[in-house]
């Protein structure tokens, strides 16, 4: 079942380059609804939910004397962002309708061929297949804001494909080292299985080779991620790309860049992340405050969303690197709810465009008197955005927030870092607030500009349509599910979260003994 | 002067302790949760109203209608008198680990100090809706669903925060409340004063928040729970131990004093609340006067017991409350517009209450905070009448002898009741629950009480003045008036265009609601004289509710108990004038009050050009001017706010962008990708397109290398080349 | 003296031919370099590859290897056809330019 996810995307895609072009927008949603169905079949017949097991394997022999096997499996974290990838897919094609007119053919099948990658990424369970997966995801991408991109396109598809791509060699490399150290230690037979690796890593490895492992794959991870300073690809990228492009660009393949820090830096090297963490989570928190600054003198809609990414993810790895259950659970929540709520912005941005070709603030304004609809959800997903109660974006800021926090060092709540990591971060929470609704009272509130023209050459009306408002509507009931049942998520990936951050706690025992056994006797929270 | 932790020490021990066994979780009673569904339901339905475009009242009479169940559930609630209990909705954030857990969910916790807030709150809450019902009638078919949808939100929020059984649920409700602020300030969003009251409400609101939140970081990690009755018997236990040493416990009601000041709109964080005013009048009277603003005295007194764990800051808030009294007095006194005017009361009055909460008086806190509701939800719903009726006219210079015009007896002699209860004027619910409050000022004992006594006085003079101010000029006095420029809707400007204008007098509705809540604030004043259930306790209904919950100062009933733990013994009670405050405050107040009141009189209505007099000799004299010219202009708040705070962030944005662009992508990012040209650009010239250039390179390169050859051949054979 | 003389010029030795060869090879390349002629820069590359094929052969002989014939041989094959193939392009450039100077092309430089 595994395989049929990676593969029916390709074949849709294929089928899709061979079939006439005017049929090409209804096969990609056909695939694409038939790939969500697939996966949430999947996701029915998963025993995994809850247990922390890997599931739905199945595996390929490739070069065997060369231990190149093709593995796939899930567990219950990577089969809930596969369901996300599915998920966003057939609204990212059905939001492309109209958007498209030009080469509608290359462009599904680009579309269905990154969908491929991005669950191939998900799925892998060896080191080879997911390598192969998260770079070819990068080749789509490019096509895609090459040719269907705004004005600088060119430049930003570049700029996207070789950054992203050196940062993931670097990464290669560091892989590859791994690899061949495990080689070493098993009398020269070779493997790629992400569990064999990430044992001997965590275990053989000395401090020292686990620092260059992490920094090699934070390189990688973190330009995707983006993390602080490598980030500067993606408000060009986010930009430039079309609405489809963005959406998914924010909604899944950043998410790539976080699922790898999950899946491979925690487990892999956890004394030199136990080291590093206060590091990376300064990073992060620098990207948080940074780029909600930067976010606030924005002109360009989209490039406010753009870079309000960067400051979000920032608390996504901020939870990561908080190195306990709550934190990592955040921020595996923060990766399905910014998908969500980020995505759904473009989303908006991009019918907004569609109507007035202009993405400018200062010739913006009123819209909510002209379009009620599309104003009242850009309004949803801006407060689901800025983490407003009740909605999916608060719980998971609150949990990843909160985790940094306890994770003080001493006492029942082992960890690197601590209450000046989190009231530091939290300033963000109120600066997001401050940008985005200062860009909500300039373009959706106040006077509607009189030169503002809706373009009648667009073939939309208004207001959205009803294809629009389908597109929006599975989002915001997403984000509101999310947000008063954040338990779905949580309680079916607790058990593999526990199970990555075992490692963690033999070490903080180490450290800081006594740190486990304060918290069964003294505090009632412990001993329920 | 006793020592004043040692005083607080004492408190602590004889706070009667609610026992975890003692609270019930109760599932039975379904019908509670209904207290919370019912604006849920009323904004799902106003929803599908907006969505299906109805173009009549349904929205408003739905929201009417489940509010009321919403309050005579609370009353069924209020009735049965039970011990506090729990009543679980369902799951929210359960995050179980080994060892460790983090449980929050839809759940509430139901003590006296709830259903005391549930009651004004729900109460309140139908009867404003069914004035906003024709407050709000020029807008039918177009923002009606939108703006009751925005009440049953706020609703919704309000009783998360108030009947919510942890941190969290009270943190939903919290944000949730100022979203709905939110969005109703900004109901008419095309105002873009409007917009940016809205905006700039949310925004100061989030810091606040931000200080909520890293309170319950703190508890959580402090307590291992965010449950109240969890919190308590850990507290009563004392088993906990604080992660991050002594000064967590220490930090946790500075943090939540943030909250509690952005909340409630006292110093530094009022700013938003006068701008607020933009928003549609009813919702003023709601949100920003009665309900929403009070919030920040319910998080204080729910967690009082956290207050008392680190008694400096009491001291703390007592001063922020009495000198935000202060500050907003004055300012108040100098506005013009009546909106904004009852806008700084409204802060006036919350100083108070913070004061209150400052100098042990938990009782007096929430009793101003019950009766403010009321008198402040009239004040304003007279204000709205008045704004309705004269076509946004809301400048006290343009309108007078409002008691004379047909139609608007009502109007202004509810106002008149309103303005007696917040000058405190003897005898009416104002006056008991100030009077609480001022002389706990003398009688608790911290740094600077007495002083901070007499400010509250001094203050109460002032609000008796402005108050009546208001009263005297828009009331009394000739019958004179000029229309607003503003319109509800476009079908009044074709009522006033062209023709003379004509006030409308308020019709059923308003009336009938403005007579009901002055009725109320009336009526206030009877749970003082309700008998306590403790002997000896005075301070009557209110004083046993605040008591029974967590806000208790452990004192039962009124603290002049002799023998009681607030004050110790009675050689260290304080005095005022050398008098028991309890009693001499009752004539000094009234005294004081009766002052200013003749003030506002003699100034306003029997002798205006008096005012104007005072105004131009104040302002002519050089040492005075700036007196009258800062009280007018808010004593330029907003703008050091706007010069130290936003600007210089603002500057942090474009610095930081530029940084982002030049140096991070620019010098870094394109530097790097640029270094492979830049090492071609060396060798470049040898690319010249000339055959013979090529021709000699190649030759060269042909000869270096074999010299080089030859060289090397000579080194490794020892010069032997043969 | 005389004698020794004669006889030093009468048995050929390899370094003569090396001597032969890289003389040539000077001339090829001065011929290159100095002159602008297509044609003539082209025969002055043929005369260059002579010059190599010279030394080839001499050094077969020395070292009684025919390998070295052997690839005077391909080498020749290969420079008939190189030379038609050069001509021909030489033929193509002059109809477009209607001169044979080898400065008028230089498209392919660097700025």
């Amino acid at each position: 079942m595994s395989w049929l996810l990676i593969l029916l995307p390709l074949l849709g895609s294929m089928v899709i380059i061979v079939s006439p072009g005017r049929l090409a927008k209804q096969l990609a949603l056909v695939t694409s609804l038939v790939v969500l169905g697939v996966s949430v079949a999947a996701a029915v017949v998963f025993d995994g939910w809850g247990r922390g097991t890997w599931e739905l394997t199945s595996s390929v022999e490739w070069v065997k004397e060369w231990g190149l096997v093709l593995q796939v499996g899930a567990d219950s974290v990577s089969l809930i962002l596969v369901l996300l990838t599915t998920f966003l897919m057939p609204l990212a094609i059905l939001g492309s309708f109209n958007a498209i007119q030009s080469r509608t053919k290359e462009y599904y099948g680009w579309l269905l061929g990154l969908q491929a990658a991005m669950t191939g990424v998900f799925l892998a369970q060896d080191l080879v297949l997911f390598y192969v997966c998260f770079e070819f995801t990068l080749v789509p991408m490019f096509f895609i804001i090459a040719i269907w991109g705004s004005k600088n396109r060119a430049h930003a598809s570049v700029k996207f494909l070789i950054y992203t791509f050196t940062g993931s060699l670097i990464t290669l490399a560091g892989f590859l080292t791994l690899a061949w150290s495990y080689a070493q230690a098993n009398g020269g037979v070779w493997s790629f299985e992400i569990a064999a690796l990430t044992n001997h890593a965590a275990s053989a490895l000395s401090l020292h080779e686990q620092a260059w492992l992490l920094l090699a794959l934070l390189i990688g991870f973190g330009v995707k991620v983006p993390l602080f300073p490598v980030h500067t690809w993606l408000p060009l990228a986010h930009t430039e790309a079309p609405t489809a492009g963005s959406v998914l660009l924010a909604g899944i393949l950043l998410k790539l860049g976080t699922y790898g820090l999950y899946r491979f830096v925690l487990p892999m090297c956890p004394e030199a992340v136990v080291e590093w963490a206060p590091i990376v989570a300064i990073l992060s928190i620098i990207g948080i405050l940074y780029a909600a600054l930067v976010c606030w003198v924005q002109t360009d809609v989209k490039k406010l969303v753009a870079y309000s990414s960067v400051s979000h993810l920032g608390f996504c790895v901020l939870g990561l690197f908080a190195l306990n259950p709550m934190g990592v659970e955040g921020s595996i929540l923060y990766m399905i709810n910014h998908g969500l709520s980020t995505g759904a912005l473009f989303f908006l941005i991009g019918m907004m465009y569609e109507r007035y070709h202009t993405r400018d603030m200062g010739e913006l304004g009123g819209l909510a008197r002209t379009m009620p609809i599309w104003a009242t959800f850009m309004v949803f997903f801006v407060l689901s955005s800025i983490g407003l109660p009740g909605l999916n974006g608060f719980v998971s800021e609150f949990l990843c927030l909160i985790a940094a926090f306890t994770a003080g060092g001493s006492g029942a709540y082992p960890g690197v870092l601590g209450p000046w990591y989190a009231a530091i971060a939290a300033l963000g929470m109120v600066l997001a607030a401050m940008y985005l609704l200062i860009m909500v009272g300039k373009v959706v509130f106040g006077p509607t500009k009189a030169t503002l023209r809706h373009d009648e050459q667009s073939g939309l009306p208004v207001d959205l349509t009803v294809r629009e408002i389908t597109v929006l509507v599975p989002l915001a009931v997403g984000c509101i599910v999310l947000g008063i049942q954040p338990d779905l998520v949580i309680d079916n990936t607790a058990t593999a979260v526990a199970d990555t951050l075992a490692v963690y706690q033999g070490i903080f025992e180490e450290s800081m003994p006594g740190a486990a056994a304060f918290v069964e006797t003294a505090l009632p929270g412990g001993a329920r | 002067m006793i020592d004043v932790t040692l005083q607080l020490a004492r408190i602590i021990q004889a706070m009667p302790p609610v026992p975890a066994s003692e609270v019930v979780t109760d599932t039975g009673q379904w019908w509670i949760g209904f207290i919370l569904w019912c604006p849920l339901i009323s904004l799902v339905l106003c929803g599908l109203c907006a969505a299906c475009r109805v173009k009549s009242k349904l929205p408003a009479w739905i929201t009417v209608f489940s509010l009321a169940i919403s309050f005579v559930l609370t009353l069924l609630l209020a009735s049965m008198d039970s011990p506090p209990e729990r009543v679980e909705l369902f799951k929210w954030i359960n995050v179980h680990w080994d060892g460790g857990s983090f449980v929050a969910n839809f759940a509430f916790y139901i003590d006296s100090l709830t259903i005391l807030w549930m009651s004004f709150v729900t109460g309140l809450g139908a009867l404003i809706a069914l004035y906003a019902s024709e407050y709000m009638e020029p807008d039918v078919g177009r923002g009606y669903s939108r703006f009751f949808a925005g009440i049953s939100v706020f609703l919704f929020a309000m009783i998360c925060l108030v009947m919510g059984d942890n941190l969290l649920m009270l943190y939903l409700g919290w944000e949730g409340v100022g979203f709905a602020s939110y969005w109703l300030i900004g109901y008419y969003y095309q105002k873009p004063q409007a917009v940016a009251a809205a905006k700039k409400a949310f925004i100061v609101n989030r810091i606040g928040d931000l200080g909520l939140a890293l309170a319950i970081y703190l508890i959580w990690s402090t307590f291992g729970t965010i449950q109240y009755n969890e919190l308590i018997s850990v507290l009563d236990a004392g088993t906990y131990s604080p992660v991050y040493e002594n000064w967590s416990v220490q930090a946790i009601p500075y943090l939540l004093m943030l909250a509690a000041f952005g909340k409630s709109a006292q110093l530094p964080l009022y700013v938003w609340l006068p701008d607020a005013m933009e928003g549609p009048t009813p919702v003023s009277a709601l949100i920003h006067a009665a309900t929403m603003v009070t919030a920040g005295v319910y998080l204080v007194a729910r967690m009082y017991p956290f207050f008392l764990l680190a008694p400096e800051s009491l001291h703390v808030v007592a001063w922020v409350g009495g000198l935000t009294a202060l500050l907003a007095a004055t300012i108040g006194m100098a506005q013009y517009d009546i909106k904004r005017i009852f806008a700084y009361s409204t802060i006036s009055q919350l100083g108070y209450m913070f004061l209150g909460l400052g100098v042990l008086t938990t009782y007096g806190a929430a009793y101003h905070v019950f009766t403010h509701a009321f008198f402040k939800a009239v004040l304003f719903l007279t204000c709205g009448a008045i704004m309705h009726g004269f076509a946004g006219q809301l400048d006290l210079r343009k309108i007078s002898g409002l008691r004379r015009m047909k139609g608007w007896r009502i109007v202004s002699w509810t106002m008149f009741i309103g303005c007696l209860c917040l000058a405190g004027f003897p005898l009416t619910s104002g006056y008991f629950s100030k009077d609480a409050i001022l002389a706990e000022a003398f009688v608790s004992h911290g740094p600077g009480f007495e002083v901070l006594g007499w400010i509250a006085i001094f203050t109460a003079f002032l609000t008796a003045y402005y108050t009546f101010r208001v009263w005297c000029r828009v009331c009394a006095g000739e019958v004179r008036y000029e229309p607003g420029d503003e319109h509800h809707g476009d079908d009044h400007d074709a009522e006033t265009h062209g023709r003379e204008f004509h006030p409308h007098a308020p019709r059923f509705a308003i009336n009938i609601v403005l007579l009901l809540i002055a009725a109320g604030a009336l009526l206030a004043a009877v749970p003082y004289f309700m008998g306590n259930e403790v002997e000896h306790a005075t301070g009557g209904w209110v004083a046993d509710m605040v008591n029974d919950s967590t806000a208790a100062t452990g004192v039962p009933g009124h603290p002049e108990h002799p023998g009681t733990a607030a004050h110790g013994a009675e050689a260290h009670h304080g005095s005022i004038l050398g008098m028991d405050p309890h009693v001499a405050m009752y004539s000094i107040s009234a005294c004081v009050g009766g002052l200013g009141l003749l003030l506002a009189f003699w100034l306003h209505l029997w002798r205006r050009q008096d005012a104007d007099r005072l105004r131009s000799w104040l302002l002519s004299r050089f040492w005075t001017r700036w007196l009258p010219v800062a009280m007018e202009n808010k004593w330029y708040v907003d703008e050091i706010y706007h010069a130290f705070i936003r600007a210089p962030l603002w500057l942090f944005g474009h610095i930081f962008y530029a940084i982002d662009r030049y140096i991070i992508d620019g010098l870094l990012v394109d530097g790097t990708a640029r270094l492979p040209r830049l090492l071609a650009r060396c060798f470049q010239p040898l690319q010249n397109g000339m055959l013979q250039s090529y021709a000699v390179t190649m030759a060269g390169g042909a000869v270096l290398i074999a010299l080089l050859m030859l060289l090397m051949l000579q080194f490794f054979t020892g010069g032997s080349v043969s | 003296m005389t004698f020794q003389l004669a006889s030093e010029f009468t048995q050929v030795s390899l370094a003569h031919f090396i001597i032969f060869s890289a003389l040539l090879f000077v001339v090829g390349l001065a011929g290159f370099l100095t002159r602008r002629n297509l044609i003539v820069m082209f025969l002055c590359t043929e005369l260059m590859f002579q010059a190599a094929l010279v030394a080839f052969v001499a050094f077969g002989r020395y070292w009684f290897n025919y390998s070295g014939q052997v690839f005077v041989i391909f080498i020749l094959t290969v420079a008939a056809a190189e030379a038609a193939l050069a001509l021909a392009l030489v033929v193509l450039l002059h109809r477009r330019r209607g001169s044979l100077n080898a400065d008028d092309w230089k498209e392919l430089r660097e700025r």
